[in-house]
């Protein structure tokens, strides 16, 4: 009994990340119709950003935040508005290339500035924890669990309610009419493109909490991405957290099935990928369009 | 028509290279050369280099003592790198290119198992002779290659040292719990550890295995903080050592010891832990603290090879640079025995080659695997890598048991 409660706690928590994770992505996606392979290394850029701040200036990791949404948001900005705008609206095939280009130019750049080594962000308070009854809770991840659903509150909120959270959804309903209302769509995309890098070097900040740094963490963490927004349901916030929190509590129990079959030991825990993804096709197989995604005509 | 004439001249270059000698062949003037295609760039990068720098350390140590002799002939030495980019199959390419368009004598193994398996295959289909330093899986050694030699201690040993530390000490650690890697090495490891566990009277309470693209292993932890193990094993690499260390703390799992196959013998470890790293125990293929008496003909001592190193390159001696160093002196040993420079004359040197260095015994059985070295074990102990077991080259005791979160 304990376990499960202790289960449900680590997939919340390492859920909570996922979300976060695929957030960017899945708004890239479902407003720009990109996908967008370079996700995964804005993520890493995000995650040495926290590590160059703590280590050069002791900054707390999760102070760190705000600079990395600011510093990947212009990043973003500035790689729609100079190299994927010519490309937009360009078949799916296209953009996938060249945002494969941008993600292995992004990776050796890292490779040549920062190394090949393994690095980590240990604060003081690393492993600090708590129990409730009879279940741990370590506090950096509860921590990153509350920002996380902070940052997905205000993406969501930012989005319904201001302007140009309005116009951003108004693009992706129908980009004539709402270029005939004066939106100025190559904006939006800026913008959008902007947000999605941005929120990928927050996702980055605190993964760098519990995960060790190497240029190439990205691909992992790209996948993931990938079965959580289609998972939740393409392009919108609530997709992205419910998506997220199902992924981490799945693979949270995945880890303690343990059955033997004719002598065959099987493992869950190994099987922990394949698990997630057959839980992905049963969704995709009852509720198309994620399971909080809207049908589309 | 382009095309028909690219494959015409394709077929010819394929024609040429077949025709062309590929043993024996002649060293240019008094040298012997050997070939090695090394991770220069790439993600292994680092690792390639400290690999490049035992092979350089050795090269220029034998050429400014007289070279290698030879049925009473003196030879200089020569190495011709390629950078394999840490890709598999660049790394068998550029392996064919050194054997085939270089005409080296000999190969010296490339950085890893992966490369070093498809290396081998190459060695065995043109019969040169690799003598790899860096490559532990016992896969490259259980398909029947004749042609290549592994200097390392199999994958199956790597965490033995450190049940047999815990089995000796007060009070004795009775029971074990192993998590590990879904990939081959880590498996590898986990069933010697299991293995060695259980014929000693250890009892394994808990073992899982995670695939090794886990970025959070805190359900395995869940579960195995329930059976309270006396030692926490870990089959993995430096990321899940490091998502594994940090996953106990959040946990408060407490044993008596913590082990790890790969990780804090790698200042990398250490550095991101912290405080966290101190009382750890890793499984090394060498440290500078071994008391081995090496045979002459090159630094007897690990002390005065890892002096050099120091020296040349300004770092501590790795061991990635000994066991590279290592594979090296098979060569000398096994080129001084057999007279001859002939590969498969070597080759059968190589065989039989049975010589303590700096770096341990020199010896492998028929599968080319040197399964007579044990392993070191280490411990991080104030941040600083101190050998412990086995106890005849131990520079340090260990700190056993562990003491709890917070006060290490």
């Amino acid at each position: 009994m304990h376990l499960i409660a202790q289960d449900l706690v680590n997939g919340i928590l390492a859920g909570g990340i996922l979300a976060v994770v695929a957030l960017g992505f899945s708004l890239v996606w479902g407003i720009m119709n990109i996908i967008n392979l370079a996700h995964g290394a804005f993520i890493m850029l995000g995650a040495y950003t926290t590590y160059q701040l703590f280590t050069a200036f002791h900054v707390d990791p999760f102070l760190s935040l705000p600079v990395s949404f600011v510093l990947l948001f212009a990043l973003g900005y500035l790689i729609q508005r100079f190299i994927m705008n010519w490309v937009a609206r360009a078949p799916v095939l296209t953009t996938f290339l060249l945002t494969f280009g941008l993600a292995l130019l992004i990776v050796n750049i890292a490779l040549n500035v920062w190394t090949g080594d393994t690095r980590g962000v240990t604060t003081a308070y690393s492993g600090a924890n708590f129990t409730l009854g009879d279940v741990t809770v370590p506090w950096t991840k509860l921590f990153t669990l509350v920002a996380a659903l902070a940052i997905t509150g205000v993406m969501h909120l930012w989005l319904t309610r201001s302007k140009t959270g309005r116009a951003i959804r108004a693009t992706s309903m129908d980009i004539g009419a709402a270029q005939l209302s004066g939106v100025r769509v190559t904006e939006i995309y800026a913008i959008v493109f902007g947000l999605g890098a941005g929120l990928a070097g927050v996702a980055g900040t605190l993964i760098s909490l519990s995960y060790a740094l190497n240029p190439t963490m990205g691909d992992l963490f790209l996948i993931k991405a990938f079965v959580v927004c289609v998972l939740g349901g393409l392009g919108s916030v609530q997709g992205a957290l419910v998506g997220g929190l199902v992924y981490g509590i799945v693979e949270a129990f995945a880890t303690q099935i343990d059955v033997t079959i004719g002598g065959q030991h099987i493992s869950g825990s190994g099987l922990q990928d394949a698990i997630a993804l057959v839980v992905l096709l049963i969704v995709l197989i009852v509720r198309p369009t994620g399971i909080m995604g809207k049908a589309t005509a | 028509m382009k095309l028909r004439v690219t494959a015409a001249l394709g077929a010819l270059a394929l024609c040429a290279s077949l025709a062309a000698p590929s043993a024996p062949v002649s060293a240019a003037g008094d040298v012997i050369v050997f070939g090695s295609p090394v991770s220069l760039t790439g993600n292994l990068t680092k690792e390639g280099h400290l690999t490049q720098e035992g092979y350089d350390l050795w090269k220029n140590y034998v050429n400014a003592h007289g070279g290698i002799k030879v049925a009473g002939k003196s030879y200089k030495v020569e190495i011709k790198y390629y950078d394999d980019e840490s890709k598999n199959d660049t790394s068998a390419q550029l392996a064919e290119r050194l054997i085939d368009q270089d005409h080296v004598n000999f190969l010296l193994g490339p950085y890893g198992s992966g490369t070093s398996f498809t290396v081998a295959q190459i060695a065995e289909r043109k019969k040169i002779p690799m003598v790899e330093g860096n490559g532990a899986a016992e896969k490259i050694f259980n398909q029947g290659f004749k042609y290549t030699f592994g200097v390392l201690s199999p994958a199956k040993r790597y965490l033995e040292g450190i049940l047999e530390m815990a089995r000796a000490q007060k009070p004795a650690a009775q029971t074990v719990a192993i998590t590990a890697a879904s990939d081959a090495f880590s498996q590898e490891v986990a069933a010697g550890a299991a293995a060695y566990a259980t014929s000693h009277g250890m009892k394994v309470v808990y073992s899982n295995k995670y695939p090794d693209t886990a970025t959070d292993v805190s359900s395995i932890i869940s579960a195995l903080k329930q059976t309270n193990p006396d030692v926490i094993l870990n089959a993995g690499h430096l990321q899940d050592a490091l998502l594994v260390q940090k996953g106990l703390k959040e946990q408060n799992v407490l044993a008596k010891a913590y082990g790890y196959s790969v990780g804090p013998d790698t200042p990398d470890f250490a550095n991101a832990l912290g405080k966290d790293a101190n009382g750890v125990f890793g499984g090394a293929q060498w440290s500078d603290a071994v008391k081995y008496r090496g045979a002459p003909g090159f630094y007897t001592s690990a002390r005065e090879y890892a002096k050099a190193i120091d020296s040349t390159y300004h770092h501590r001696a790795d061991y990635h640079n000994a066991e590279s160093t290592a594979a090296c002196l098979a060569f000398q040993y096994a080129i001084e025995q057999a007279g001859s420079l002939d590969p498969a004359k070597v080759r059968d040197a190589l065989a039989k080659l049975d010589v303590t260095t700096f770096y341990g015994i020199l010896k492998f059985d028929n599968r080319g695997l040197n399964v007579y070295k044990p392993m070191v074990v280490n411990q991080i102990q104030n941040g600083r890598l101190t050998t412990v077991w086995p106890q005849f080259t131990a520079d340090g005791k260990p700190k056993y048991p562990t003491l709890a979160w917070g006060q290490r």
